[in-house]
This record gives structure tokens, C-alpha cells and sequence, in this order.
């Protein structure tokens, strides 16, 4: 099986005042086609800059240095043009974001975005077939009144509807690669539970390819095929999520497990916030496509 | 009943009130100030008798409550009074002068919309590079002169050294054009008139433009700062990530929510135009409400007084409910919501 996406050394600093400030220190990483993979850290470790390199976003910010290799569907992403990288954006890549009901804009309707979303891939689709093709993805989420949400603002539905909205526009105009950015985190948690089952779902039976960036473990626990674990910038250990959970062998994926809260015990133990045994050298459990 | 329906009709409930409440205002301050009217429309040589009868005539010797109660009876019968100045019915002479007037600010504002915005959007799409500081530099400047500054300096620059425009007046006097409706733009086309039309629009530019210029300046950093605050919201992202053009990014999904609050000051703005027309209209000789303004004031001319301040008002009101509307058409939460705004 041929990789999807293949990111190798990847390096990120931004330009400040004061020289360069690196924020990923060559990172690699793999998804096949079809795979789920999770990026997992903290705030600040480098998830999310990450994705926004794959979605080609960050190419465009002039303080962003960044050199290695993002190929995606055999085409290296960073010697693209900034046209070739939109193209990709919306039609074989797309996003899902933290907060639905503030990502999908307020001046506009449900549907009229809907719109906009599938003339990406396919400019000439009429009114008619935008809309018989909404109803269809939004049918796919469970949503079962899609003529209701369609003419809705996202202001009036609650966020889980809009999450639902978001998962059927991302995943309407058939992508290769779904990046999502700790989705739903800002819903409230059996909403999330329930959304990222349905989305879940949705991915097997399309045969999406997901990069899950999240810092909640149990939550990639029942999503992933495979985990990243990011610190500060580095991959520090990977592997199938079976292996990888049961026997988590770097300090760091050690203690960021030790710190899910769980109902029973004694609440939070105490995890170092830097350790010496976190710069320890990268640990795989093999299973890269 | 539709939100918008009930927001429309306590608009003109209020817009009534404040009518109402500017005229009581405006009829005691012009007979509170010093100076007999009478004496002064007819003239130092006429005799206590016929000053007197003037007097009598115009119910000046009524208690002010009572005067304002014919006044009262007088505009709801649609009759404003005679003007001392012209000696005609008032609303002859608002019907004469207004048309000149709301042309001059209506042209102005068009010029304000459709060039504040752009810049605005522009500025924001390219915030931090060239174009949005020339934009900011200009607007900077606009906004730092009133209108009739700018508009002594436009007629200099373009009508006297560089003589690309006429110097004053609405239209060349070769130019004999029936008024219908007062508004020359429309009278020179329902004439037929082509070349007449085109005279018409080259005298209207320089005072438009200068009226509009500081309307343009505020519009556009007014839009910038929404844009730039807009730019950082989640679902522009969200549009970036979906590959949209940077361009159509600027013009629909980042302009639209900011042009929202925007929008409440452009209509201060156009209704403002409406007194900055005042010295504008000086500058350039127009022909509208505002020479008429200047001459009934100095004169007393209590009538015709009160029936440019009322008219002006009204003007001002209406301009407010039309953008009070434009903001609930374009702003869904008020379209849709259910209580009263």
C-alpha cells in the first residue's frame, strides 16, 4: 500500500524579532490511503502547524521558514505553487476545526456555503444538484430535516447540528485526506462523542484518509489506526494504537497518559512539565504503511 | 408580524417623535431670539400701526403655545406659511432650492459607498503591505479637512489652474431645460438633452467629491478595522482551508459580516453630508437649500425658517430608516430574530 500523505524531515521556524524560532525540529510521518493516524501532544507541540503545512496554509505566511518534504498523492506539496496548493484545498484535502458554530460563517446560510463548498470541485454544478447533493451528505449525518438546515444560519443551530454540517461539507466533495484539528472540542463531550462516531463512520464507508490531531487520548483510543506522539516539535514515538497504548515505552507518551483524568482513583498525577526523559530518542512499533 | 415589519414601524414611531420634538425646539429658539420679525420684513420706514397688524397677522402677540398650535394646525394641512424673504408659500420655495441639494449629497454618497468600500477592502486584504498604507495615508488625509477645505482646494486645483471642471453653478447657462422634477439629471435626460446631461455631471463632480471625501476616508478605514477583526475569526480560516481565492475570500466571506457594523456610521455619514452640503453649496455656488438657509435665518424669516429645519430633519429621519432597514435585510440575526430590536 502506497502512502497518501508522506511528510519526512519537515522543519518549521518562524521569523521574530529575535532570530528564528523553531517550532518543528524535522518531523516524518506517513498516512495510507485510507488510514486513520492521530497526532497527539499538548498545546504548542507543533499539531496543528502541522496540518496547516499539509493544507499548504502556512506556506503562505511570510515569517514561516520551512524546509523537508510534504508529498501528498505523489506530489510534493512544498515545491507547489501557492495555485496548485489552493486547488488541492477543498477538493482532495479537507478541514474539520475546533469550534463548528464560529467556523461556518455567520452572513450566510447552511446551504449557501453547502454551495460553495461543491462548486470546488465541480464550478458548472447548477442550484438544483448543489442542493440535491447537500440534502444527500446531510442525510449521511443523521441530520434528519437537511431542508431546515439548509436554510438555517449556524447561529440557530445548536453545535452539534453545525458539527454535523461541517463533517457533510467536508467530506461532500469526496477528499483523499480529512485533516481534523481536535474536532468538536469545544462541544460538550457525549455531542462529541456521538459526532466523531458518525464521522467515523463516514470515513470507513468513503475510505477517507484522516490525520486526527487531538490531545485527547481516549478519544483517539476508539478513532485511530496509528498514533504520532508529538513533543515540542519532535515525533517521539509512534506505532499501531493497540501496541502503542498498551505498552507506551517513551517517557513522554508515559506521562501524558498518566494524565487523563479517569472518575475513579485519585485525581491528577503529578506529570512533569519538561523532563530530561522526554528528549529521549524516538520509539516506533512499527506498522508505517 | 415580520421583525422587520415591526423594527420599520417603530423606526417611523420614533422618527415622528423626533420630528415632533426638533420643531418645538427650533420654533421657540427663533422666536427667543432678539429681533422683532415684523419690524425686520417690513423695513425701517414703516409705522408702529403696520408693524402691529404684521404682527397680529402672524399671531406673534399669542402666547408661544398657542403660536405653536397654529403652527401645528398649518403643517398638517401640508401648509408651511408664506417666507417674508421671497414672499412666496414656504413649500414653493423648499420645493425650489431641496432638489439641488439632495442631488449634490445623493451623488456624494453613491461616490462615498462606492469608492469607501473598495478601499476599505482592499486595505484589509493586503493589511501590513503597500497598498494598505497608501490607502491608510489617504484616508488619513481625507478625514483631516472638512468638506468645504477640500472643496476650496479641489475648485482651485481643478477648476482654476488645471480648468478640467466648470468653477460654479449647476449647468452652463446655454442649457435651457424644462424642471420638472428639480433634479437636473433627470430633467436633462427626460429633455432628451445629452449634451446637457453630460454639462450637468461635470459641474456636479468637484462639490460631490469634496463633500464625499472625508466620507470616503472614515468608510474606508471604518471597513478595514472590521475586515482586519473579521480576518481573524475561525470561519475565514475555515474558507482558506477550502481553497477559495484570497480575493473572493476579501470580497464575500470576510466583507459581508463586517460590512454590518460599518454600516450604521456610513449612514451617519450620508445624513452629515446633508449640513456639510451647507458650505459646500457656498464654496461652489450651487444653487440649493443652503443659500436659501443662510438668507432666511439672517432675516428672521420665521416660516421659512422652520420649514428648512423640518424638511432638513425629515431628510436626516428617513436616511436613518433606510439604513436601519438595509442593516436588518442584510443582517440575519435581526431578520430572524423574534424580539424587538
Amino acid at each position: 500500500m502506497s502512502a497518501l500523505l508522506s511528510i519526512s524531515d519537515l522543519h518549521l521556524g518562524f521569523k521574530g524579532l529575535s532570530g528564528i524560532n523553531n517550532v518543528l525540529h524535522g518531523i516524518s510521518l506517513n498516512i495510507a490511503q485510507g488510514e486513520r493516524v492521530a497526532l497527539v501532544g499538548e498545546s504548542g507541540s507543533g499539531k496543528s502547524v502541522t496540518a496547516r503545512i499539509v493544507l499548504g496554509l502556512l506556506q503562505e505566511t511570510r515569517s514561516a521558514r520551512i524546509s523537508g518534504a510534504v508529498k501528498f498523492d505523489g506530489n510534493d506539496i512544498s515545491a507547489m505553487n501557492p495555485k496548485a496548493r489552493a486547488a488541492l484545498r477543498g477538493t482532495d484535502m479537507s478541514m474539520i476545526f475546533q469550534d463548528p458554530t464560529s467556523s461556518l460563517n455567520p452572513a450566510f446560510t447552511i446551504g449557501r456555503q453547502f454551495t460553495e463548498v461543491l462548486r470546488r470541485r465541480d464550478p458548472s454544478m447548477g442550484a438544483d444538484a448543489c442542493q440535491e447533493r447537500a440534502t444527500k451528505m446531510l442525510g449521511e449525518v443523521s441530520i434528519l430535516d437537511p431542508n431546515r438546515v439548509l436554510n438555517a444560519y449556524a447561529f440557530q443551530l445548536s453545535g452539534g447540528m453545525n458539527q454535523r454540517v461541517m463533517i457533510a461539507m467536508a467530506l461532500a466533495n469526496r477528499p483523499k485526506l480529512l485533516l481534523a484539528d481536535e474536532p468538536g472540542t469545544a462541544l460538550d463531550v457525549s455531542v462529541q462523542a456521538q459526532t466523531l462516531t458518525l464521522m467515523r463512520n463516514l470515513v470507513a464507508d468513503h475510505g477517507t484518509a484522516v490525520l486526527f490531531i487531538s490531545h485527547n487520548l481516549g478519544v483517539v483510543r476508539e478513532f485511530a489506526d496509528r498514533v504520532y506522539v508529538i513533543y515540542r516539535g519532535n515525533i517521539v514515538e509512534d506505532g499501531p494504537t493497540q501496541a502503542l497504548f498498551s505498552d507506551p515505552r517513551h517517557a513522554y507518551t508515559r506521562a501524558l497518559m498518566s494524565a487523563v483524568p479517569r472518575i475513579t482513583g485519585a485525581g491528577l498525577p503529578e506529570v512533569p512539565e519538561v523532563s530530561e526523559d522526554f528528549f529521549a530518542p524516538q520509539i516506533s512499533h512499527g506498522g508505517v504503511a | 408580524m415580520s421583525p422587520v415589519l415591526r423594527l420599520l414601524l417603530r423606526r417611523l414611531g420614533i422618527s415622528l417623535i423626533v420630528l415632533i420634538g426638533v420643531s418645538m425646539l427650533i420654533f421657540t429658539i427663533a422666536r427667543v431670539i432678539p429681533g422683532d420679525p415684523a419690524r425686520i420684513a417690513l423695513g425701517p420706514n414703516a409705522t408702529p400701526e403696520q408693524v402691529a397688524n404684521l404682527r397680529a397677522e402672524m399671531h406673534l402677540d399669542e402666547p408661544l403655545v398657542l403660536q405653536y398650535g397654529h403652527f401645528l394646525a398649518d403643517v398638517s394641512r401640508g401648509d408651511l406659511g408664506t417666507s417674508l424673504y421671497t414672499n412666496r408659500p414656504v413649500t414653493l420655495d423648499i420645493a425650489q432650492f431641496l432638489p439641488a441639494t439632495l442631488e449634490l449629497v445623493l451623488i456624494a454618497g453613491i461616490i462615498m459607498v462606492a469608492l469607501g468600500l473598495p478601499l476599505g477592502i482592499l486595505a484589509a486584504r493586503y493589511r501590513g503591505r503597500w497598498p494598505d498604507h497608501l490607502i491608510r495615508i489617504f484616508s488619513l488625509l481625507t478625514v483631516s479637512a472638512p468638506s468645504f477645505v477640500w472643496a476650496v482646494i479641489l475648485m482651485l486645483l481643478f477648476a482654476f489652474y488645471l480648468p478640467i471642471f466648470p468653477i460654479a453653478g449647476r449647468i452652463s447657462d446655454i442649457y435651457d431645460i424644462d424642471r420638472h422634477t428639480g433634479f437636473l439629471l433627470i430633467d436633462t435626460l427626460l429633455a432628451g438633452n445629452i449634451a446637457a446631461f453630460g454639462d450637468a455631471i461635470r459641474h456636479l463632480i468637484l462639490p460631490a467629491v469634496a463633500l464625499a471625501l472625508s466620507g470616503i476616508g472614515q468608510a474606508a478605514r471604518l471597513t478595514r478595522a472590521n475586515m482586519v477583526e473579521t480576518y481573524d475569526k475561525p470561519y475565514i480560516e475555515m474558507a482558506q482551508a477550502y481553497g477559495f481565492f484570497p480575493s473572493r475570500i476579501a470580497r464575500i466571506y470576510a466583507f459581508k459580516p463586517s460590512l454590518i457594523p460599518s454600516l450604521t456610521i456610513i449612514g451617519l455619514d450620508f445624513a452629515a453630508m446633508l449640513g456639510n452640503a451647507f458650505l459646500v453649496e457656498a464654496v461652489f455656488a450651487w444653487p440649493g437649500l443652503s443659500r436659501y438657509g443662510v438668507a432666511v435665518i439672517l432675516r428672521k424669516d420665521l416660516n421659512a425658517i422652520m420649514g428648512t429645519v423640518l424638511i432638513i430633519a425629515l431628510t436626516f429621519l428617513i436616511v436613518n430608516v433606510i439604513v436601519d432597514l438595509l442593516i436588518a435585510f442584510l443582517n440575519p440575526r435581526i431578520r430572524h430574530s423574534t424580539r424587538a430590536t
